[in-house]
């Protein structure tokens, strides 16, 4: 820019020295002035030109540093004790891995995606990994391993271990499908369709979510399996909002013994509040599987698996929830979030002769900048991992029928 | 430009040629010519934009522009010392005069962020009247002189309550049962605090000595924690009235001269709760180490004069804090400055010099309670 200022201051000079036709001297100025600001305006021209290409290319530099991929994740840790064994408590518990991840989150204009991967001491595998696009303002649709839409949403919890629906598979379940949803007005609508269960090898136990498998007792293993769930939220913007929702699933249930195909399906109603800190939900879900299994094999029961592991469930239930959350208002430093709770599940298993199980977490929730520490007290009556009883047939014929306790921390560090 | 100033005879172009040539050929010719400019840069004005910059536009910095043959760049700025604190402390000053809120031109003062400045510059009343006469208490300060008197106060869109109740009182404000709905409020704690207090009964003329304690400070910021799923917040006075039109709330606390502006351009529905305003005013002052010293109290003595001051009414209805120019308003505009005395009952005057010391300490927890969720997270980490 320079470069041409003084070009122009020259090019003015050669044609005050050189134009022997100025004579008159106002005609001579007022000819200089309109020379030098049609010059001045060129200039002008040129520089904002010059700056616009410069702003142009600041802006494409910047988007072009705006990376619409964006990794993280979390390393955690957890500390136990309980009923578990003797050795256990004379060593006051142990601790160790929990779980290390990764996530992979990134959007592309209106397309999105969305993956985590998890490394557990005894398997690693994937949580989540779908592709999304965003349809409009107020609705989107995602295909790949995604969260099926069913119940109290994200998990039905507060605490660490989660409730009796996550360890059937009515909850924080996710499966490998199409899913489909528009929010308006307060109205959320989720319709998914699901071909199976993530891994697309029921024979696979290393999984994040139960899903019906085929390496226990029975064989059988969800398929083509479709997802309703309609919530409508009274009051949003209040001190007070309730969350009302309906969700129902359907789909086959193939049996690997005998070729067949059984089905299963499953209703949930739900009611999410949130008044000033305190949050109550309420869940009631029934469900039923109706397996095609060869002859002598008991239908009451259906395998369900993940985490490396299996167990028996009965095949017709009614889950119960009743949540309560109250988020404190702390105001120490560098605490940001203490939430208690106090959440409450049971399983009324509609089978003869099977009890119950039940499972009460007393916790709360520490964070602290990046981390994040769940502090629980679980007692679990016929319940897996809870205590002495064989894990394999709580969730079904049931255990000790005993309450049992067990204490959890968990320490975990995201980023 | 000064070529063309000569005379152009034959002499007369030669003598042009030369010059010209030998300013393009002498090394430094130009060097020299630059550092003429930057001795006459304009001078830098900051204040807060929108309709309250619009107002010092046609009151006085045009005015000044076109009185003293020079050019002022204005720029917007949310208020606080940082960036004054960053400029002085470089020695690199590019703002000659700031709009400051009185808690900030007490503090900029304490730590020699702003020049001191003497009173003898500013012009005299032309009624005859000292300055001290004619000036409000307070508004001529160590390093800052007043010039309009402004209040926050509660505003709301009548359009939302038709065919219901219309909020009428502070304490509506922080009703969310009788008046659901989101509130609009500034990001800081100045004015919410001691409303939140008067909303819960302590009494106007004791919230500073409330506030003054923990209990009185928790106190406040628990009656926030009840309307805090609700709120809103702005940071420009622009934004206030601009959320209520857009119905992204129903009341909010905005600056009475932004609801009137834009009562008057765009929703002549938009209302003002006058009850309990938090009144203030704003004050003109000049960074330490600013290179153009005198012609920033130069615009200083001008924008701080009766007749702009005045002029500056007409066109935002905040109350001059000199007599003799509040004596030249025109009667039709009294009704919205916040000093009417129908509006100013059961005023509230921020305490500047409480602020001034206890703001930066307050702000923190503030800040602290605002990254706070107050309802339970719906996705905690797993």
């Amino acid at each position: 820019m320079p470069r041409l200022a003084g070009g122009l201051c020259f090019f003015i000079a050669l044609s005050i020295c050189s134009d022997p036709a100025v004579g008159d001297t106002g005609a001579e100025i007022e000819a200089l002035k309109q020379r030098i600001e049609a010059l001045e305006q060129q200039r002008q021209t040129a520089q904002d030109e010059g700056l616009a290409d410069k702003q142009r290319a600041t802006q494409a530099s910047e988007k072009d540093e705006e990376t619409p991929v964006k990794l993280g994740g979390a390393l955690r840790f957890n500390y136990f004790n309980g009923e578990h064994s003797d050795d256990l408590e004379n060593r006051y518990g142990d601790t160790g891995l929990d779980l290390f991840r990764l996530n992979v989150n990134g959007e592309f204009d209106r397309l999105f995606f969305s993956a985590e991967y998890r490394f557990y001491r005894y398997m690693n595998t994937i949580h989540h990994g779908y592709v999304g696009y965003q349809l409009s303002d107020h609705s989107e649709i995602q295909g790949g391993i995604t969260r099926v839409p069913f119940g109290l949403l994200p998990y039905g919890a507060h605490n660490f271990w989660f409730g009796v629906p996550y360890y059937l598979g009515l909850a924080d379940d996710y499966d490998s499908g199409i899913k489909y949803q528009y929010s308006r007005d307060g109205w959320d609508t989720q319709l998914a369709f699901f071909k199976n269960a993530e891994l697309g090898n029921a024979g696979d136990l290393e999984r994040y979510s139960y899903d019906p498998v085929t390496t226990g007792a029975t064989a059988n293993q969800e398929s083509n399996t479709v997802n309703a769930r309609l919530t409508y939220t009274v009051n949003p913007q209040g001190s007070c909002s309730y969350e009302l929702g309906l969700s129902g699933q359907a789909g086959q249930l193939y049996n690997a013994d005998t070729a067949e195909d059984g089905d299963h399906w499953a209703a949930a109603t739900h009611l999410d509040t949130h008044c000033g800190r305190w949050n109550f939900q309420l869940q009631a879900a029934t469900y039923e599987y109706n397996p095609k299994n060869p002859a002598g094999v008991s239908t009451e029961t259906i395998t369900l698996g993940a985490f490396a592991d299996s167990y028996e469930i009965a095949a017709k239930g009614h889950v119960y929830v009743a949540n309560v959350a109250y988020n404190l208002p702390v105001n120490w430093p560098g605490i940001q979030l203490l939430t208690c709770y106090n959440d409450f599940s049971m399983l009324d298993k509609q089978i003869n002769g099977f009890d119950d199980s039940y499972i009460n977490t007393t916790g709360c929730l520490i964070n602290a900048g990046p981390t994040y520490t769940y502090v629980d007290i679980i007692r679990g009556k016929n319940m897996p991992y809870i205590g002495t009883s064989d894990a394999d047939n709580v969730l079904a014929s049931g255990g000790g029928n005993r309450w049992e306790t067990r204490f959890n921390i968990n320490f975990g560090i995201y980023w | 430009m000064h070529m063309i100033s000569l005379r152009t005879s034959a002499s007369g172009r030669s003598l042009l040629c030369a010059v010209t040539l030998l300013y393009l050929l002498v090394p430094g010719a130009g060097t020299v010519q630059a550092q003429s400019n930057t001795y006459q840069d304009p001078l830098t004005f900051v204040s807060w934009g929108g309709a309250y910059t619009r107002s010092q536009m046609l009151a006085f910095v045009y005015p000044f522009e076109r009185r003293f043959n020079t050019r002022v760049n204005v720029l917007d700025y949310h208020g606080g010392l940082e960036e004054v604190r960053d400029q002085v402390s470089s020695l690199n000053v590019k703002w000659d005069v700031i709009d400051l809120e009185p808690a900030d031109a007490l503090r900029g003062c304490e730590e020699g962020l702003l020049q001191p400045l003497d009173p003898t510059l500013l012009k005299k009343s032309p009624d005859g009247k000292s300055l001290q006469e004619d000036f409000f208490p307070e508004a001529i300060q160590k390093c800052a002189v007043g010039t309009v008197v402004w209040s926050t106060v509660i505003a709301y869109d009548r359009q939302q309550f038709e065919g219901e109740r219309a909020p009428e009182s502070l304490k509506d404000f922080f009703d969310t049962e009788r008046f659901p709905g989101p509130r609009g409020m500034r990001r800081t704690p100045k004015a919410n605090l001691e409303w939140a207090l008067i909303s819960d009964g302590v009494p106007a003329d004791q919230v500073y000595s409330v506030l003054e304690t923990d209990e009185g400070l928790q106190r406040a910021f628990s009656v926030l924690d009840r309307l805090k799923p609700n709120i809103v917040w702005w940071n420009s006075g622009a934004q206030a009235p601009r959320l209520l039109e857009a119905g992204r709330v129903v009341m909010t606390t905005a600056y009475n001269g932004r609801v009137y502006d834009a009562m008057a351009q765009r929703n002549p529905g938009l209302q003002i709760i006058w009850d309990h305003q938090i009144w203030s005013y704003d004050l003109l002052g000049i960074p330490r180490h600013t290179r153009n010293q005198e012609q920033a109290e130069q615009f200083l003595r001008f924008a701080t004069s009766s007749e702009q001051l005045a002029e500056q009414a007409r066109h935002i209805p905040y109350g001059p804090v000199r007599h003799s120019a509040l004596a030249q308003v025109d009667r039709a505009l009294r009704p919205h400055l916040p000093t009417e005395p129908d509006n100013f009952a059961n005023a509230l005057k921020i305490n500047a010099a409480w602020w001034a010391e206890h703001f930066e300490q307050i702000n923190i927890r503030f800040e602290e309670w605002l990254e706070r969720p107050v309802r339970v997270p719906r996705a905690l980490p797993h």
